[in-house]
């Protein structure tokens, strides 16, 4: 692993660790309901800053907390258009099965390309730090597939613009 | 026409039923295939000796078309498919450009019979190589108008058409490329690029994109990838013998003065370059059909990429998942807790439907109770409080009155 992808992972999981400390928190202004605040925003006493985290300008990460839910949203490193293609493929893919993950966002928050919301309730439900470990092994597993697509993309073109340029011989 | 096959399987397969029929049938088949190809086959039992075979088939182009129909090499060609088993009937059927009889009592039995038939199914291909060949061999003087090569046009499929260039020494053959959608034009840019090599046209044009290519806007510039990968393979020693291919996203030069509409792809201008040797013997037969069935090499490429991007992302998926399972709190012994809530609901459930059950009966009482009889019939009323009422339900999670 590079060493600012690493330092970057690292900040991330710090920033994460820090900021998943929910609590069960109902609505404060609508009776009986219990919704994640970061989304509804209704009370800013119950939001915190939101951090971001950049390696660079095409790869960040967006985390945003309050009482009782986190967003996270992350932006995927897209270096030319195949990559730019491949990503949104595979990241609309995931967006569309966001039920088998719980903590996945079926739109990402504008200007990034997947986002997370994880409620008290899924910190209930799941271990904090093996749901960090999710987040942070989700970002390395993206970036790897993305340039195994690519590479195997590029790879099937070779083949076939060799088995098309054989007939000739 | 986009099929990588010569022989129409339909078509094949209605002539071998024909020929291993026991006793003579009849048929009396119409065929379409790519929607512009059409087929009509008939034999019938009275005359069970021949078959007749008529073929309607767009020609690559309209310069060539003569007041009788096909050419006399593509006739030719079409005699030499088998000449013992086929022959041509003129006039052609009305509708179609040809009509052949077709003498099966002449097929040898055994194997060689289903390679006869299968190259008698290839008819529509063999019109259709016979044209390009017919074109690649003659060096006409009308396709030369002031010094300028003048292109032709050839429509293989309605939707994508190409040119064919005759220069002094070399034949162009130039393949403007569109796609319908965008993620298909990079798939398919990131191939050209491989049979190339020719990294300086794709600089040159990557420069001029913007301003001369309308239809491509700034995101198409991806489309390089495939150039790269299919110039890069055809640059390379090993593929010295091979037409020299280029591709680039604006028009080439030869193509100046085609019609504005013809011009705009979104997937740029796929060339080769072919020489005499390319196209002698053997090798001319192999070039045209390359040639004539490039646009079909390259969607099925596309097409299978964007199959196998699919499986992959299906196959991570499934790892991304198990992942996130595993966060899950159950493995440590949490499991009791979950059940106590499963416990919980199921008896939520099951009060809710002794009530529901409760609340029909006294429905069901009630309509008895509101039942009058005129005739008062003596002892009824015993008999309906002790056999006609319902029984009370008492609810586990309700409460006793204290007296």
């Amino acid at each position: 692993m590079a060493s600012t992808l690493r330092l970057y992972l690292t900040c991330i999981r710090n920033t994460l660790e820090a900021a998943m400390c929910l609590q069960n928190f109902p609505c404060q202004e609508v009776e009986r309901h219990n919704k994640p605040e970061v989304e509804l925003k209704t009370s800013p006493e119950l939001l915190l800053n939101p951090v971001l985290i950049c390696r660079n300008e095409a790869e960040k990460c967006l985390i945003e907390t309050s009482i009782n839910s986190l967003r996270i949203s992350l932006k995927v490193k897209q270096a030319d258009e195949l990559e730019n293609i491949l990503t949104k493929k595979f990241l609309r893919f995931l967006s569309m099965r966001a039920e088998a993950f719980q903590v996945l966002r079926r739109k990402p928050v504008q200007g990034y390309d997947i986002s997370f919301l994880i409620t008290n309730y899924h910190c209930e439900e799941m271990q904090k730090q093996k749901l960090i470990d999710f987040i942070v092994q989700f970002m390395e597993d993206i970036d790897k597939e993305i340039s195994e697509l690519k590479m195997s993309v590029n790879t099937r073109g070779r083949l076939v613009a060799t088995e098309f340029l054989k007939q000739f011989i | 026409m986009a099929s990588f096959e010569r022989a129409s399987p339909a078509l094949k397969e209605i002539l071998l039923r024909i020929y291993s029929a026991e006793k003579p049938i009849e048929v009396d088949h119409q065929l379409y295939e790519f929607g512009s190809v059409e087929y009509h086959i008939k034999s019938s039992a009275s005359d069970p000796q021949f078959t007749y075979l008529s073929i309607s088939t767009p020609l690559l182009t309209q310069e060539v078309l003569l007041s009788y129909g096909l050419s006399p090499y593509t006739m030719q060609m079409v005699r030499e498919i088998s000449a013992d088993v086929l022959e041509i009937v003129e006039p052609a059927k009305e509708g179609y450009q040809l009509t052949l009889r077709l003498d099966f009592s002449r097929i040898p039995r055994g194997i060689d019979s289903m390679k006869v038939i299968t190259e008698v199914s290839s008819v529509q291909a063999v019109i259709l190589s016979s044209q390009l060949k017919e074109m690649l061999q003659n060096v006409n003087s009308w396709d030369t108008s002031q010094g300028m090569y003048k292109p032709i046009k050839l429509v293989y499929h309605p939707r994508e058409p190409f040119y064919v260039i005759r220069q002094p020494q070399k034949i162009i053959a130039v393949f403007p490329m569109r796609f319908k959608e965008y993620s298909d034009v990079i798939i398919a840019t990131s191939f050209f690029q491989v049979s190339g090599g020719e990294y300086k046209l794709s600089v040159i044009s990557n420069i001029k994109l913007n301003s001369y290519c309308c239809s491509c806007n700034k995101r198409d510039s991806a489309y390089y990838l495939f150039g790269q990968e299919l110039m890069d393979v055809g640059s390379s020693e090993k593929w010295a013998k091979v037409p020299p291919c280029s591709w680039s996203p604006i028009p080439p030069p030869e193509l100046r003065g085609e019609p504005f509409e013809e011009l705009s792809t979104n997937g740029g201008f796929v060339s080769f370059e072919i020489s005499s040797r390319h196209i002698e013997g053997k090798r001319l037969d192999k070039t045209v059909w390359s040639l004539l069935n490039f646009y079909a090499y390259v969607k099925h490429h596309v097409k299978c990429t964007r199959g196998f991007i699919q499986r992959r992302m299906r196959k991570r998926l499934e790892s991304l998942v198990e992942v996130l399972q595993n966060s899950s709190l159950e493995e440590d012994g949490h499991i009791k807790k979950v059940k106590g809530w499963r416990y919980m609901k199921k008896l939520v459930t099951l009060s809710s439907k002794s009530k529901i059950l409760k609340r029909r009966c006294g429905d069901f009482t009630r309509k008895i109770k509101r039942i009058r009889f005129r005739i008062k019939i003596h002892g009824f009323g015993r008999f309906r409080r002790r056999w006609l009422t319902m029984p009370k339900f008492s609810s586990p999670i309700g409460y006793t009155k204290l007296e």
